[in-house]
């Protein structure tokens, strides 16, 4: 997608969701659906960067959410840390423990990559609940249970009030976005793309593998983290659920919904799956034998997700281009 | 300008390359050859850092053994792929303009981008996804970004496997355009005898790794040794 129907596509959907407080502000219901719509959608984007992008099959997701999120909650809980500071500290160790985790990954291939991240994420449950976590002040297995909301010039926002902390979401939400827009849109963008492509290609023209591969890491555990962050002093307590299958499953969902390595189309896959679970949740656990049969269902029929159905119902230019290209190769076909 | 002294690469047991020497002059053409299997990708991919080996490379007086492929690249050292590798995602300017952007000693140089599409003629198919190439195109495009970065010396590993007669011509024109137009050392691994004699001024032929002979092509065609390993049945369909 160029940067044009990018902006557009992430203006028109964040724009449309902004709007809604105006109308349904009253609905406790709806207006959680809408914040964690938010912060689920920037967590599977930057899940859509390193595996969409740059090809890095990465299963840290969740673990690096769970960090910033056990980082910023500990922080302000036991060492006093004003939270908008903690959410940034919690970022940014979350992305040393992103590069930490890379490093090995650098030499390793697709499957490889995701082994060693998911058992990085499984790792996580026994040293949160046990000892080593507890003296870190993890709560253990019952977890922190009064985390502090953000207070920003006097003004507090956490789940008590709803629509002040959405457009805290919303704000960090476009922020992130813009983000990450313009790295994929810059030539950093473009190394992960080539690096995916072809490694040996890539680096023969002078891309660093090792630089940008970590720089991948790097970016995307630190918003994922802040995300955590955020989630955690919206939530206001934590415990080692966060690292269930079920949210797993839910953000992988996502992406899938919304078509792997088709930004922003995985912004829908956050609306899409985050209210339909919501909507699905009277069926209890039987939830997830639909949404995986929805998964299954969409990665048959549509590989590219939402994304690649809309560009099918609406062709417009894509199918032009490929077009002119088809006739072009016929002329070329007939010097040769 | 470019010098291996005595390198060595074991994979395994095999020795795909075995204490080979060689050094290429500056302005060359300077060919390679040897049956299949002979270690001639190798020494390509030792030159540009792929494979740790035993003994040294200098490139300009500097040695570059041990460098990783981006900074080898960033040197001066250009390289295409005997197996065409593009990058699908991107298009064919976008793909050219990596090589300037991350290889080019100045950055990206979107004048000099433009001349190279047009150099290697891709500029209809400039803003096409590389993928939609075909193998002429694609070869076309590995070259083009290759030149982006503004290489002292470009390496190409077999440029006409799977071309006909008629494009074999025009990579012919190519080469030699870029060895005298853009002042670049030409490395070429090739099959074709015809093209060897035609465009080389030194070749090299390796087998198992190890040095046959180094002369002037037509003196190297006709060494005995070099017709018994190599040339016996390929030298018959030229
Ligand atoms: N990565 C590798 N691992 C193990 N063996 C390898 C590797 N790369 C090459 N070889 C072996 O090294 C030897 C030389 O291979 P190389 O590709 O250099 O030959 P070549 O002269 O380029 O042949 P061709 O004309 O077929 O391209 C072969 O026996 C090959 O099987
Ligand atoms: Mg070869």
């Amino acid at each position: 997608m160029n940067l044009k129907s990018m902006v557009t596509f992430l203006a028109v959907t964040y724009g449309l969701i902004g709007i809604m407080p105006l109308f349904v502000g009253d609905s406790v219901i709806i207006m959680r659906i809408l914040t964690m719509i938010l912060i689920w959608s920037i967590v599977a984007s930057c899940w859509d960067v390193i595996m969409g992008f740059a090809g890095i099959f990465s299963f840290g997701q969740v673990a690096f959410f769970v960090i910033g999120a056990y980082s910023s909650a500990i922080l302000s809980v036991s060492l006093n840390v004003p939270p908008v500071v903690a959410m940034l500290m919690a970022g940014m160790i979350t992305a040393m423990v992103g590069v930490l985790v890379g490093l090995p990954c650098i030499k390793l291939a697709g499957p490889y990559i995701a082994l060693v991240t998911f058992a990085f994420h499984m790792a996580l449950k026994p040293f949160f609940s046990g000892p080593l976590g507890k003296a870190i002040g993890s709560g253990g297995s019952r977890g922190i249970l009064s985390v502090p909301p953000i207070k920003i010039f006097g003004m507090a926002f956490s789940s008590a009030e709803l629509v002040p902390f959405f457009y805290l979401a919303l704000f960090l939400t476009l922020i992130c976005s813009g983000v990450i827009v313009a790295i994929l849109k810059s030539y950093w963008g473009t190394a992960f793309l080539a690096l995916k492509d072809s490694e040996d290609f890539a680096v023969s023209l002078g891309i660093s593998a090792f630089k940008y591969k970590l720089m991948v890491f790097g970016i995307t555990s630190f918003i994922t983290g802040l995300f955590g962050a955020l989630y955690v002093h919206y939530v206001g307590i934590l415990s080692i659920r966060v690292l269930s299958g079920q949210v797993f499953t839910t953000l992988m969902i996502m992406i899938v919904v919304g078509g792997i390595g088709q930004y922003p189309g995985v912004v829908l896959g956050a609306v899409f799956t985050v209210t339909a679970e919501q909507l699905l949740r009277p069926l209890g656990i039987y939830r997830f034998v639909i949404m995986g049969g929805l998964v299954v269902a969409v990665v048959l029929l549509l590989p590219d997700g939402i994304t690649g159905l809309i560009r099918k119902l609406f062709p417009g230019r894509q199918e032009k281009e490929s077009r002119s290209i088809e006739t072009h190769k016929s002329s070329l076909e007939g010097v040769g | 300008m470019l010098k291996a002294v005595n390198i060595t690469k074991r994979f395994g047991s095999l020795k795909a390359v075995d204490n080979l020497s060689f050094e290429v002059q500056k302005g060359q053409i300077y060919g390679i050859a040897g049956p299949n299997g002979a270690g001639k990708s190798t020494v390509y991919n030792l030159i540009t850092g792929f494979y740790p080996y035993e003994g040294k490379i200098e490139f300009d007086g500097r040695d570059i053994t041990g460098l990783p492929p981006y900074r080898i690249a960033k040197a001066g050292i250009a390289r295409t792929f005997q197996i065409p590798k593009t990058f699908p995602s991107l298009s064919v300017q976008r793909s050219i303009s990596v090589g300037s952007r991350f290889g080019a000693p100045g950055g990206l140089d979107s004048a000099h981008v433009n001349e190279i599409l047009h150099f290697v003629s891709l500029e209809t198919e400039r803003y096409q996804k590389t993928g939609l190439l075909n193998l002429l195109g694609k070869k076309k495009l590995m070259i083009g970004a290759a030149l982006a970065t503004k290489p002292k010396i470009l390496m190409l590993d077999e440029p006409m496997a799977g071309l006909n007669a008629l494009e074999i011509k025009a990579m012919m024109g190519l080469i030699r355009k870029i060895n005298s137009d853009l002042e670049i050392t030409i490395v070429i691994i090739e099959h074709f005898m015809k093209v060897l004699t035609d465009l080389t001024e030194t070749l090299l032929i390796i087998e198992t790794g190890r040095m046959i002979c180094c002369d002037a092509p037509e003196i190297a065609a006709n060494n005995p040794q070099v017709i018994e390993c190599y040339l016996g049945d390929t030298y018959v369909e030229c």
